[in-house]
């Protein structure tokens, strides 16, 4: 079938400026001032605090990159279930005791206008042997049996910042243990006391206070001038949901606490700002950051580092899978990220490191 | 003069039904889904055999298997194989013959051109080794060499089709295999080296830490993508892999057809795809805001920037799956109408199914498939499953003849001029 030039060209000019107008439409502002929800503000008073103090017990989750991707790799990605991976427990150069399994946990001591405390123990480490030193060098284990800890609040899941919750439960079996929403079957039998020997996991200690599961999407307050926000999060290892910390230290501003970030900070300091009363002043981010954990890299990432400076935080206190690679980019890009001091087996101090303190006043 | 059968085979075919509709189109579609689950299995699946799906890495094979396809069919017209095999061979045996040569292809180019050539001697991210050597961990050296590899055959299947969809493979349309295979093959790896190393290189400037700043330019996409990931280029070029297909597929190459000089439809052709392609991009782009609110810069997963692009290719492959269902097995209907009105009315069937074939992917693909749930996490990556999906209805089309549901019975008699019009029947 042929078709006449003047037709064609009829036929250009009609597709061509629809295609045109099309595109411009759908991609236009006036369209998307149209169909898109204007900006919420957050209006969740979560009241006041004096001032937050956190301390890193610990926040070598694993010594080796290598050896803990390759565990993954072995046992068919980072996508299986992390109760039936075989980690690695010995021969590790770099690990502790040849383990090398670590763990995060830091210790959050929250100080209220009245002056009196609040202590959040925040995520309880994975090797029980390496959680009993660390919680031993920072005195947790006193704190736990005098029960001078408020909460174990567990940010998410995985194994590096809660299977080793028998080294708090030996000390401090009916603590009130906060989890977001998600948490797999073997998640809680372990709290139970259950033991899973292919990950070379257990716990003698079974839990006997109160659970709380903390559903996604709301703002939950916990005390004076402290709260929690939990996130649907899909995570590797078959892991799902985390939750993170934030404070309003007075006359400073909203301090972000968090355990890995899987969220990502900005989607974190974003739902902040859309919740939170004052959410448009965020003074300090502590904890990690999850952004290249392996000490891998993804362009991504740099555009994290680009648009983070847009939220005038003034304090960063980052570190565990932050990644010393993304510390190294912050501090270059001129972000406020606050050195550690490498010791206890951190390795190096482009960011707070095991028994740092960082103090948001 | 040349034959049909010589200047593209496919069209030539003469096809008998051996089942009548439903039944015909469903049991194809339930025997190219069969091959599919049983590579999956074996290949990918995290809980499977080779566990290829990181997902970087099997889908880089996902990709070259289409490319390599593509080549066998439009390009080289199945040469080596005798056109006598291809028409007295049982089905299963050409398409176990074709398949088998593909993945022999497929292995030797990622095996022996790029880890062990290109990327020795040349540039170190295109090989798993040579990453290694600098000090990355086996995963992430993969990973890395895996989206460089695989985006070669990308940008390939979005321009390889265009020399016989677009041009009807002209000027070289007189030309016998494998020298028209060779010129064809030639031509479009040289566009695609070159859209490489514009649209995909620049990514590797700052995926290195120190950047790359000698080696390559800095993604100059920055300033209006708001990324500086790759996935920029990756979800439009997606788009026109999709845009191509669906000229060929639902449009039946219209209206570019109606274009009776040959190298004036091509030309056109490649824009008016260029164009779908952009106006797929950015509608896709757009449908994610109104689902999931604006990208926010620097933000992970649902709201990142580069997700959002990559989607919009991942979406693309979502809606050609059901124009290829629609297509190959069930007849490309609606056709009584004029050809405008049959693809408006084809659009819809595939924009209906394509909402619920998503709905249904990431409700069951965790379970079925073993990927990650959610939408946006590296590890759910629709594409690697998607794309292996369409190569087994490739090779139930191309190369089994769509076993057991239709015949090769013979071929059009047909002969073309110079310009590729019939001028015997």
């Amino acid at each position: 079938m042929g078709l006449s030039r003047r037709d064609f060209l009829k036929g250009l000019a009609v597709g061509g400026t629809t295609g045109y107008l099309t595109m411009a439409g759908v991609s236009s502002t006036v369209m998307k001032d149209v169909f898109l929800p204007a900006e919420a503000v957050g209006d969740f008073d979560i009241g006041e605090c004096k001032s937050v103090t956190c301390k890193v017990i610990s926040e070598t989750s694993w010594f080796s990159n290598k050896v803990l991707v390759g565990d993954m790799q072995k046992a068919g990605g980072l996508l299986v279930n992390q109760y039936i991976i075989p980690w690695t427990n010995e021969g590790v150069k770099e690990g502790f005791n040849g383990d090398n399994r670590g763990g995060y946990s830091t210790l959050v001591d929250v100080e209220l206008l009245d002056g009196t405390h609040k202590k959040i123990l925040l995520d309880c480490g994975w090797n029980t042997k390496w959680m009993d030193e660390c919680f031993a060098r920072e005195g947790i284990d006193d704190m736990l049996k005098k029960k001078e800890i408020d909460m174990l609040y567990i940010s998410h899941e995985h194994f590096d910042h809660y299977w080793g919750v028998e080294s708090v439960l030996k000390h401090y079996p009916d603590i009130p243990v906060l989890i977001p929403k998600g948490f797999y079957k073997e998640g809680l039998d372990l709290l139970k006391g259950a033991s899973f020997p292919t990950a070379k996991l257990k716990n003698d200690y079974p839990h006997t206070g109160k659970l709380e599961v903390r559903e996604s999407g709301k703002v939950h307050p916990l005390f004076p001038g402290a709260a929690s926000i939990s996130f649907d999060s899909a995570i590797i290892c078959r892991v799902t949901g985390e939750q993170g910390l934030v404070f309003n230290v007075k006359d400073k501003g909203l301090v972000a606490v968090t355990g890995c970030c899987h969220m990502g900070i900005i989607s974190f300091l974003q739902e902040i700002k859309r919740r939170v009363k004052g959410g448009d002043k965020i003074f300090g981010v502590q904890g990690g950051l999850h952004i290249s954990p392996f000490e891998d890299w993804d362009p991504q990432y740099d555009d994290l580092i680009l648009a983070l400076p847009e939220y005038g935080v003034e304090i960063i206190g980052c570190n565990h899978c932050t990644g010393y690679l993304t510390a190294e980019k912050m501090l270059k890009a001129g972000l406020p990220v606050v050195k550690g001091t490498a010791r206890f087996k951190s390795k190096k101090p482009l960011f707070l490191g095991n028994g740092d303190v960082l103090k948001f006043c | 003069m040349i034959s049909l059968k010589d200047h593209m085979w496919l069209d030539s075919r003469i096809m008998e039904n051996r089942m009548k509709q439903p039944a015909r189109g469903i049991v194809g579609l339930l025997f190219s889904f069969v091959i599919f689950y049983v590579l999956w299995y074996v290949f990918m699946d995290p809980r499977g055999i080779l566990k290829w799906y990181t997902p970087q890495y099997g889908y880089m094979y996902v990709r070259w298997i289409l490319i390599v396809a593509i080549w066998q069919a439009y390009v080289f017209n199945f040469w080596p194989f005798k056109l006598k095999f291809r028409e007295t061979a049982h089905p299963l045996l050409t398409g176990a013959a074709l398949v088998v040569t593909n993945f022999a292809i497929v292995g030797l180019v990622i095996w022996g051109f790029f880890y062990g050539f290109l990327g020795k001697f040349s540039i170190p991210y295109l090989s798993v080794e040579s990453l290694e050597g600098l000090g990355f961990t086996n995963f992430y050296a993969k990973e890395y060499s895996s989206l460089a590899i695989l985006m070669f055959a990308a940008i390939a299947s979005w321009l390889s089709p265009i020399v016989p969809v677009c041009f009807e493979n002209h000027p070289w349309q007189s030309m016998k295999q494998p020298a028209k295979g060779i010129t064809i093959f030639c031509v479009t790896m040289l566009l695609t080296v070159l859209a490489f190393f514009v649209f995909m290189h620049p990514h590797y400037h700052v995926l290195f830490w120190p950047f790359q700043e000698y080696a390559a330019a800095y993604p100059w996409w920055f300033d209006f993508a708001h990324t500086l990931h790759g996935n920029f280029n990756v979800g439009w070029i997606m788009c026109g892999t999709v845009a191509i297909w669906m000229l060929e597929l639902t449009f039946e190459r219209y209206p570019f057809r109606m274009i009776k000089n040959k190298i004036t439809r091509g030309v056109v052709g490649f824009f008016g795809v260029l164009a779908f392609a952009l106006l797929l991009f950015f509608t896709l782009n757009f449908v994610q805001e109104l689902a999931w609110g604006p990208a926010i810069d620097g933000a992970k997963r649902i709201l990142a920037p580069d997700w959002r692009y990559l989607h919009s290719g991942e979406l693309a492959i979502m809606m050609l799956i059901p124009a290829m269902v629609l297509n190959f097995y069930f007849d490309n209907g609606p056709k009584k109408y004029s050809a405008p009105v049959n693809i408006a009315l084809r659009l819809i069937i595939i924009i209906v199914t394509t909402i619920i074939f998503h709905f249904v992917y990431y409700k069951f693909s965790p379970g079925m498939l073993g990927t990650q749930a959610a939408y946006s996490h590296p590890q759910q990556f629709p594409m690697a499953p998607g794309i292996l999906f369409i190569c087994t209805m490739l090779f139930h089309n191309w190369f089994m003849d769509f076993w057991p549901g239709k015949k090769l019975i013979g071929n059009k008699d047909v002969m073309l001029d110079d310009n590729g019009d019939e001028i015997t029947k």
